[in-house]
C-alpha cells in the first residue's frame, strides 16, 4: 500500500474490467455480435445480479453499448472498450 | 521485394505505438517500390481489404472467440495465417515480418510452411511491461517472445536498451539483433494553421493557462501515476498550470482516484482516446510534454513532441535515454519520482528562452535521424540479408 494514499502499489484489474475483457475475447465487439445477459452469464459463470451491476457501470463509462433487440437486452464492447482491453496486453 | 507484414494493430485499430510504426514503415516501403501486404485484425467500420498509399491491407475477422486472452490470440493467429496462405498462393512472398508476440505464432508457422525467412520486430518485452513475470499469462507471453526471437532469422529492436534486454533475457546472439529506430511522419507536424486557443479550449485549457501534456496508454509502465502526484507541486509553482492526460487504458479508474486524492483534480483532465489530428494540434499547442515512463523501449511520444516543437520532459529510462539529450533536446527526470518530474516541468515553464532553445535543437535532430524513408531503407537491408 502507498503510504500517503492507501492505494495498492500494484493496482489489479477490477471485476468489471475482467468482464469487459471477456466480452471482447469472445467477440462481442459489434452490434451484430452483441450478447444477451443470459449468454454473458453462461460465458462468465457469474450471477446475473453481479453481471448486471458490472454492465451498468461499463455502459455508464462508455465501454459497453446496450441495445434492445426483440425484447432482449444485448451488450457489446465499444471502440473505447476495445482500446481499454487491448491496453492490457501491449 | 514482396513483403508480408503481420501486426495485431494497424490504423484505425490503434492501441499503442505498433500501429503507427507499422503504418509508417509499410507506407515508406511501398514508396520505395516494394510490394507490401499487411495482415492485421478487423476493426469496426474498417474495410476487410483496402489499398492505402500503395500498401495492401487485409483485415481478418477472428471467426471464433474465447474468454481467455491467450486462447483468443492463438485463434486470431490461426485466421491470420489462413488469409496469408490465400494471398501467398497468388503473390509468393519473399519475406515475412512479424511485429511483437501477438502475431508471432502465425509468423513462425508460416515461415516453416512456406520456407520463407522471418524477421521479427520486438517492440517491448513482457518482463519489461509488467516489470517482472508475476502470473501464468505473463510467463506464457514471455515464452512466446523468446520463441519469436529464436525462430526469426533476424530480430529488429528499436533501441540499444532493447538490444541489451533481448540479449540478456532471451540470450539472443548479438549478431542476430539489429537496431532500427522508430520513425515519425514529420509532415504531420509541419501543419502551421492550427488554432491553438480553439484546440486548448476544447480540452478545457484556458488562454492564460499553461498546458502540461502527457500522452500514453493508461498502463503502469507509462508512469502516469507519478505525473499525477507531481501536479500539486507543479501547481504550487505555476498556479495557471493544467495537466491534460491523453490516452485510454485499464489503469484509468486508479489514476482518476489518485487525481482526486491529490485535491487538485480540477487541474487534471483525462481525455481518453482522441483522434490523431487533435493529438498533433494539442502537442503543437502545449507548453510542455511530459513522458514519465518507468519502462520505455523507444519513446515515440517524446520524438513526436520534439517534432511538434514542444519542450519534452522525460524519464531517463530505456529508449528515452537514447532519444532525448539532457538539457540540449529535452530535460531528463528520475523515473517514479514526482518531485523530479515537477522540477523538470518547472525548469521548462520558468525559462521560456531555454525551452525554445531545447525545442529548436530537438526539431533539428528529429529531422536528421528519424524519417520513415531512412528507416525503411535500413529495414530493406535486413530483408536482403535474410533473403540471401
Amino acid at each position: 500500500m502507498h503510504a500517503e494514499t492507501g492505494f495498492s502499489s500494484s493496482p489489479q484489474l477490477s471485476e468489471e474490467l475482467r468482464l469487459l475483457r471477456m466480452l471482447h475475447n469472445v467477440g462481442a465487439t459489434s452490434l451484430e455480435k452483441s450478447l444477451s445477459l443470459q449468454q454473458i452469464c453462461e460465458w462468465t459463470e457469474m450471477e446475473s445480479s453481479a453481471v448486471s451491476l458490472h454492465l451498468e457501470k461499463l455502459v455508464a463509462t462508455g465501454y459497453v453499448q446496450f441495445m434492445k433487440a426483440d425484447d432482449t437486452d444485448k451488450y457489446h464492447v465499444t471502440l473505447d472498450g476495445m482500446r481499454k482491453v487491448l491496453s492490457m496486453y501491449s | 521485394m514482396k513483403i508480408c507484414m503481420l501486426t495485431w494493430e494497424f490504423p484505425p485499430r490503434i492501441v499503442g505505438g505498433i500501429a503507427r510504426h507499422c503504418n509508417g514503415l509499410a507506407k515508406a516501403l511501398a514508396s520505395l517500390g516494394h510490394d507490401v501486404h499487411v495482415f492485421t485484425l478487423d476493426f469496426p467500420g474498417a474495410p476487410g481489404y483496402e489499398e492505402v498509399e500503395g500498401v495492401k491491407v487485409y483485415r481478418t475477422v477472428t471467426e471464433l472467440g474465447h474468454p481467455n486472452f491467450l486462447t483468443w490470440a492463438l485463434l486470431f493467429n490461426h485466421f491470420l495465417e489462413k488469409r496469408m496462405g490465400d494471398v501467398d498462393r497468388e503473390v509468393r512472398f519473399d519475406v515475412l515480418h512479424a511485429h511483437d508476440w501477438l502475431t508471432a505464432t502465425a509468423g513462425i508457422s508460416f515461415k516453416h510452411h512456406t520456407e520463407k525467412p522471418l524477421v521479427a520486430t520486438i517492440h517491448s518485452t513482457e518482463i519489461g511491461r509488467a516489470q517482472g513475470l508475476h502470473n501464468p499469462d505473463s510467463l506464457a507471453i514471455d515464452g512466446i517472445e523468446w520463441w519469436a526471437a529464436y525462430e526469426a532469422n533476424k530480430v529488429i529492436v528499436t533501441s540499444g536498451s532493447m538490444k541489451g534486454e533481448l540479449g540478456d533475457h532471451f540470450h539472443v546472439p548479438w549478431e542476430k539483433l539489429e537496431i532500427i529506430a522508430n520513425g515519425i511522419s514529420l509532415e504531420k507536424f509541419q501543419e502551421s494553421s492550427i488554432d491553438k486557443q480553439s484546440i486548448r479550449g476544447r480540452y478545457g485549457v484556458g488562454p492564460n493557462e499553461k498546458l502540461v501534456l502527457c500522452v500514453g496508454r493508461l498502463v503502469p509502465q507509462k508512469g502516469i501515476e507519478h505525473l499525477v502526484r507531481a501536479v500539486p507541486m507543479i501547481v504550487g509553482r505555476f498556479a495557471e498550470a493544467k495537466c491534460v492526460i491523453v490516452g485510454e487504458g485499464w489503469l484509468r479508474d486508479y489514476l482518476e482516484r489518485i487525481a482526486r486524492f491529490t485535491g487538485h483534480q480540477w487541474k487534471i483532465r483525462f481525455t481518453g482516446f482522441i483522434p490523431d489530428s487533435d493529438l498533433v494540434a494539442l502537442m503543437k499547442s502545449a507548453d510542455v510534454l511530459v513522458v514519465p515512463s518507468i519502462y520505455e523501449p523507444f519513446g515515440i511520444v517524446a520524438l513526436e513532441g520534439m517534432a511538434a516543437g514542444v519542450p519534452v520532459v522525460a524519464s531517463q529510462v530505456g529508449g528515452l535515454a537514447e532519444v532525448v539529450e539532457h538539457d540540449r533536446t529535452g530535460i531528463f527526470v528520475y523515473a517514479r519520482n514526482p518531485q523530479s518530474i515537477a522540477w523538470g516541468v518547472n525548469r521548462v515553464l520558468s525559462d521560456p528562452g531555454h525551452a525554445e532553445w531545447l525545442t529548436r535543437n530537438a526539431k533539428e535532430g528529429v529531422q536528421k535521424a528519424y524519417s520513415w524513408e531512412a528507416i525503411a531503407k535500413r529495414t530493406v537491408e535486413v530483408y536482403k540479408e535474410v533473403v540471401g
